[in-house]
């Protein structure tokens, strides 16, 4: 049994070296507080002095979008991404515009993931920042 | 005699196959299908994070630690070396990770397990979870005939 153990910690501890290097080599690269970083969020009132260089996008399930949403905003979310996505990228994508993507609130994860497809699978070179505390915080800035 | 032998080798390549398993289901999340190509760690941490289990800090942890423990323990069986000690990891990491995905499941998440990379995002919840029984009955094969072995050298001591 104390051989059993010891073996166990030896590879539980021997996984950690590497881990550490991994974890130095990419430091730059990871955020330890939040999924999505600060750098890559804007907030509500930011966005919105951005006014008309600014496309925004809205993330949430299509019922809460027909429900109400930001004012201009266009439906791209991961369930119907293939057939949303070109549609897209022919009637309103402008490079020199900046994208903001929100979904429902600060916790979803929906927005965030948006924005790193619209990065690395469709190759947008704007700049993609997501919507601080989403929907939910634009509701209570609204005028 | 040569049964025995015969029962030996079949022990011996299980451990190779299961090895094997680990180290490119490891490997799959830390440097992908390009060689000298290092994966992002924050796309495993996303996978993990969609279980929506754990707070983000530990997903990001555990996304840096866990590919290496895969590979670790995988070599440690084509190897022999701490044998029982990565069999019992290996059966651990697997009990909880069945368990995870079964939670998830009932919470109406639907999550890619992340276990082969990218590559795995395609098989379906019960292909996933018929892989990971079949993984986990390998193992513990493994480790009965592991202790069946150690009890044999003890009595023949």
């Amino acid at each position: 049994m104390s051989s059993l153990l010891r073996q166990t910690a030896l590879l539980v501890g021997l996984a950690l070296l590497p881990a550490v290097g991994q974890a130095l080599y990419f430091r730059s690269q990871i955020s330890w507080d939040a999924r999505v970083s600060e750098s890559e969020m804007v907030s509500v009132d930011q966005a919105r002095g951005w006014g008309a260089d600014a496309i925004w996008i809205d993330a949430r399930p299509e019922a809460d979008f027909e429900r109400d949403h930001v004012p201009g905003a266009i439906l791209l979310n991961e369930d119907r991404w293939n057939e949303l996505l070109s549609p897209f990228l022919q009637e309103h994508w402008k490079p020199e515009k900046k994208i903001v993507v929100y979904c429902s609130a600060e916790s979803c994860n929906l927005a965030g993931d948006v924005a790193r497809r619209l990065r690395e699978e469709a190759r947008l070179p704007n700049e993609i920042r997501v919507l601080k505390g989403g929907w939910e915080e634009w509701l209570k800035t609204r005028k | 005699m040569a049964e025995d032998a015969q029962m030996n080798l079949i022990w011996r390549i299980l451990g190779w196959l299961v090895g094997g398993v680990f180290i490119f289901a490891g490997l799959t999340k830390i440097v992908g299908f390009q060689p000298f190509h290092w994966l992002d760690p924050m796309e495993f941490a996303r996978d993990i994070d969609n279980y929506k289990m754990l707070p983000w800090t530990i997903s990001v942890g555990l996304a840096l630690y866990l590919p290496w423990l895969e590979v670790i323990c995988g070599l440690a069986l084509i190897f022999r070396r701490w044998y029982s000690g990565a069999l019992a990891i290996l059966f651990a990491l697997l009990l909880v990770f069945i368990g995870a995905s079964i939670v998830a499941k009932t919470r109406g998440i639907d999550v890619s397990c992340g276990c082969f990379g990218h590559l795995s995002n395609q098989l379906s919840f019960a292909w996933h979870l018929a892989l990971d029984f079949a993984i986990v009955a390998a193992v513990a094969a493994l480790w009965l005939s592991d202790r069946q072995t150690y009890r044999a050298e003890l009595a023949g001591d």
